[in-house]
């Protein structure tokens, strides 16, 4: 029972600022996503919260109290860091009580939580062990025992899953949701790969150079991207980002670039049109370009590049002018290196950006 | 799951609480650990302070606090052959001839041993040739003697060899008990440096030999740098060889004449004790100052070793 | 076209072995010559020694075991048995205790103010012999002008001569502080080596600083910790020259070590043949430590060593 609040929270190191105005309310049973790319300051985030580090601006409050002041040891989080430091001397019975010895709780209470948490993270059988005993996935296990044995208030992960094999990660990635849901605790993940952030978070917070690009529902932050960063960050194969200048062909608005023009869709004009003669970042995505290998009304005109086969469809890099996209293709698509090809951009899938800042435009 | 209330703070009363013990437990201990550490140490710097406050001050008064700044202590800088207080025949050497001595033995040793193991270092680091294992194992063999169990032997030795009461004797000596030492660590030295380097003087036209001069000792210089300030170290600093092997005054090091000062100012005037303890103690000093890091290192890989 | 090579001798099979021997011998012989004849060969006169009767006046002839026997009804023997045992016991515990202490203090305050007194604690070692024992010589000065006299004296107790009414401790206390540097040393490498994360993650379970120090850092330095009490202890077995000038092994023969005995033997008394059989026992149970511990500690390695997590 837990809303974790950040206001104006702010980290710098020096000269370096790490993490800058970062504002947002967790609430009670929410599992958030911290995701961005490595130096975003997810992490700094992260160790603000659990007391490692000191904020140098803002406030964080639990439950509306604020506990920058805090030391770790009275914060009463649990963290699962990154790679798990289990420590090695110790049984991995051990390793779970530790808390609970350093609160003096009795033997009988140790055995009896230590026993209820080993079973929900299905370790039963690996208690007299030593973590240099156990398998990566093991030990995440046991690291994540070890930080619900106390019944924390909040749930900290440090990158969770970076350190699994494929497999693993796809059986983790349910279990952590499936037992955060069950237990309902406030729960933090750090990430820099989308994919898991976008299947497990409620919510994703994108970090970029230590300020927030967007807050936001998985589905937000897919279909309505505040601005390019975010939207080239969520989705893979990434969006494919067009330089272009909006021109008036005919009365109708275009967008032009070099061996290129695309009709503006009207839901983007009326926002567009005081921007006639400017340049700026048309966004769409791979998944939304229909690609054929004949010649169609309104569609563009470019060439192969490159086929990669991804298994269940293809993804095809076209020149388009001076430009590449990437688009997705059926199996059956034939195309190959220096073929001509014609794509139709989904007119409702298009996205604006400002050229210089970024920002969304519609 | 029922959550344990117990644990968490619950109201802003809780946390403000906790911080303030924890911000003041945090305070307390760091001021108990420079405390602790102040006090620790008491042993080391009360005697080093009065070691330089007693050099220069008069009359010894108690303990610590200097009386009166005298360079009177230093008069055996200038005043050549002090008397023994006791009336034993003689005087103490000059002092000067006595810092000869001891630079002869430092700069000897230092000098001895760097070029000795810098040669042989090489040779165990690079070259395979046959006896290889069977030389680094009788190095290692030998520290199972160490100096106090050779006294004996090594006065015989050195008195057959007639180099008793001479101080190349005595540098030899310690020279050659530090030996093994010294190649272990100038062997990691070499160790450290990279195949190829070697390989493409040789390709370039060098010998062995000029690439050993010319190419790799710049390499070493700071194991070289090491091995120097240690052999300097135990030249400058010794005390049972130079006592067990020097019997002639002229032929003193400053270990014999502190020693001998010492013994017979004692009870007298430790202001010379301190002022002629803290002449002794310059180059030690220096090279501390100069070298710290160094050191440190050094003492770790040798441990390991 | 043919390239540019200078046009060397070609040196023969044979002639090129010859000059690896010579190249070889070049490098070699300082080492060997000097190692031979300084160190090699005293180690066998002194086995030699062992079984003669030889005086300082160089008389004496072989005597086969008698000096070995003798040692058995040495009535000095012991008492300096016993100081030994005392001296390296207590010596290898205090300044292990001392040099952990130091370590932990040192990393846990601000780096600069660690550095500054690990620095400090290096002095004893790199002080000469002859000035350090100078500086215990004031501090146990009989008279009210010795250090601890003077702390005696404020707390209103009377003079006392530590060096006779209690030598045993002196020379631990002697030993114990130039010990402490190394403990130090290698104690605060071991503990920088930690990896932040344990440390880390235990103080989100809850862990103060003293428990952090209890149940993470002490269990994880185990093996330093034990290398550095057997490679002092084998190391305090042989040493004496700080005996020797503060207590002179006195009074009489009640601070005297077992090394510091082989000395007095041999030079105070005269006896060379009989200092070189004690010397030999000494050689023989210092190796038989040496290699004891050796085992003990790999063992102990395999045991103790943590192994960093897996990934």
């Amino acid at each position: 029972m837990a809303k974790v609040t950040l206001e104006g929270l702010g980290r710098s190191f020096g000269s370096v600022v790490a993490v800058r105005d970062l504002d947002m309310i967790i609430e009670d049973a929410e599992l958030v996503a911290l995701l961005g790319p490595s130096g975003c300051g997810k992490t700094t985030t992260l160790l603000m919260l659990a007391g490692i580090y000191r904020p140098t601006q803002g406030r964080i409050r639990f439950d509306g109290v604020v506990v920058n002041d805090l030391p770790p040891q009275d914060r009463n989080v649990g963290m699962v860091f990154q790679n798990y430091a289990l420590y090695p001397h110790m049984s991995v019975f051990d390793n779970i009580a530790f808390p609970l010895r350093l609160l003096g709780r009795p033997r009988e209470e140790k055995k009896r939580r230590v026993g209820r948490v080993a079973e929900m993270v299905q370790i039963e059988p690996l208690l007299e062990r030593k973590p240099g005993q156990l398998s990566g996935g093991q030990q995440q296990r046991v690291a994540l025992a070890r930080a619900l044995v106390k019944e924390p208030t909040l749930l900290l992960l440090d990158e969770p899953l970076s350190n699994l094999d494929a497999q693993l990660r796809l059986l983790m990635r349910v279990e952590i949701k499936r037992l955060q849901r069950a237990l309902g605790i406030t729960t933090v993940l750090v990430t820099h790969d989308q994919l898991e952030a976008m299947t497990m978070a409620d919510r994703i917070v994108i970090l970029h150079n230590g300020v927030v690009q967007q807050i936001g529902s998985p589905h937000e932050l897919y279909h309505r991207p505040s601005n390019s960063f975010v939207s080239g960050f969520i989705g893979s194969p990434p969006m494919n980002f067009l330089s272009v200048r909006i021109a008036r062909v005919d009365s109708r608005l275009v967008f032009q670039s070099v061996g290129l023009q695309l009709p503006v869709p009207e839901r983007l004009g009326t926002r567009l049109g005081e921007r006639v003669g400017g340049d700026l970042l048309v966004g769409v995505r791979p998944e939304d370009v229909r690609i054929s290998s004949a010649a169609a009304r309104d569609a563009l005109e470019g060439r192969v590049v490159d086929v990669e086969p991804l298994g269940r469809e293809l993804a095809v890099a076209i020149a388009l002018g001076a430009q590449y996209v990437v688009a997705l293709a059926s199996p059956d698509f034939t195309g190959r290196p220096d073929d001509p090809v014609w794509l139709v951009p989904s007119p409702e899938r298009l996205y604006a950006f400002d050229a210089t800042t970024g920002r969304a435009l519609a | 799951m029922v959550p344990d209330l117990a644990q968490r703070p619950r109201t802003l009363g809780d946390v403000a609480a906790l911080a303030r013990r924890a911000s003041w437990r945090g305070r307390l201990g760091r001021w108990s650990l420079h405390v602790t550490l102040g006090i620790l140490s008491l042993p080391l710097t009360l005697p080093y302070l009065w070691l330089v406050t007693a050099a220069f001050s008069t009359k010894a008064s108690f303990g610590l606090v200097p009386t009166g700044f005298t360079l009177r202590n230093w008069r055996f800088l200038w005043e050549p052959n002090l008397g023994f207080v006791s009336g034993t025949a003689g005087r103490l050497p000059n002092v000067w001839q006595v810092v000869g001595n001891s630079l002869i033995l430092a700069l000897g040793t230092t000098i001895t041993v760097v070029v000795v193991t810098t040669l042989a270092g090489y040779l165990m680091s690079r070259h395979g040739f046959r006896h290889r294992e069977r030389v680094l194992r009788g190095a290692l063999m030998l520290q199972a003697f160490p100096g106090v169990t050779l006294l004996v032997a090594l006065f015989i030795l050195l008195r057959v060899l007639g180099i008793l009461n001479s101080l190349v004797g005595v540098l030899l000596v310690i020279a050659s008990l530090h030996l093994p030492f010294a190649l272990f660590v100038m062997k990691g030295f070499f160790d450290g440096i990279p195949w190829e380097v070697e390989m493409a003087s040789m390709l370039d036209g060098a010998s062995r030999l000029r690439t050993w001069y010319s190419v790799l000792l710049p390499q070493v210089r700071g194991g070289i740098g090491a091995v120097a300030i240690f052999a300097f170290l135990w030249g400058w600093t010794d005390y049972i060889f130079v006592l067990t092997f020097i019997l002639r005054r002229t032929s003193w090091t400053m270990a014999l004449y502190l020693s001998a000062v010492i013994g017979e100012y004692r009870s007298v005037d430790y202001g010379l004790l301190a002022a002629v303890g803290v002449f002794y103690m310059i180059p030690s000093l220096l090279f501390f100052l100069l070298t710290q890091r160094h050191l440190v290192q050094i003492t770790i890989g040798g441990a390991k070793a | 076209m043919r390239a540019a090579i200078p046009d060397r001798p070609r040196l023969s099979a044979r002639q090129r072995t010859v000059r690896r021997r010579w190249l070889v011998g070049l490098f070699l012989s300082p080492f060997l010559a000097l190692t031979l004849l300084f160190f090699a060969t005293p180690a066998i006169i002194t086995i030699a020694l062992g079984f003669t009767s030889l005086d300082m006046s160089f008389q004496g002839g072989f005597v086969g075991l008698t000096n070995f026997r003798g040692s058995l009804s040495d009535p000095l023997l012991p008492r300096v048995l016993l100081n030994t045992v005392v001296y390296v016991s207590g010596t290898a515990v205090f300044s292990l205790s001392l040099g952990l202490l130091l370590a932990l203090v040192t990393t846990h305050v601000a780096e600069r103010v660690g550095r500054v007194f690990r620095a400090l604690w290096l002095l004893p070692r790199l002080t000469p012999i002859v000035v350090y024992a100078l500086l215990w010589l004031w501090i146990l000065d009989p008279t009210s002008y010795g250090l601890l006299n003077t702390v005696r004296a404020w707390l209103g107790l009377p003079p006392v001569d530590l060096i006779s009414a209690a030598p045993r401790l002196v020379i631990v206390l002697v030993s114990g502080l130039i010990g402490a540097s190394l403990g130090m040393v290698i104690l605060t490498s071991a503990i920088r080596s930690i990896p932040v994360e344990y440390i880390r993650a235990a103080r989100v379970d809850g862990a103060s600083s003293l428990s952090v120090v209890r149940y993470i850092i002490l269990p994880l330095i185990r093996w330093p910790l034990a290398f550095v009490l057997v490679f002092q202890s084998l190391s305090l077995l042989t040493s004496y020259d700080d005996i020797l000038l503060v207590t002179g092994g006195g009074p009489f023969y009640d601070s005297t070590v077992y090394a510091l005995y082989i000395f007095r033997r041999a030079f105070q008394s005269g006896r060379y043949g009989y200092g070189a059989a004690l010397a030999v026992v000494l050689v023989a149970v210092g190796a038989a430590a040496a290699a004891l511990s050796w085992r003990l500690l790999n063992f102990k390695q395999m045991l103790a060593a943590p192994k960093i997590e897996a990934d």
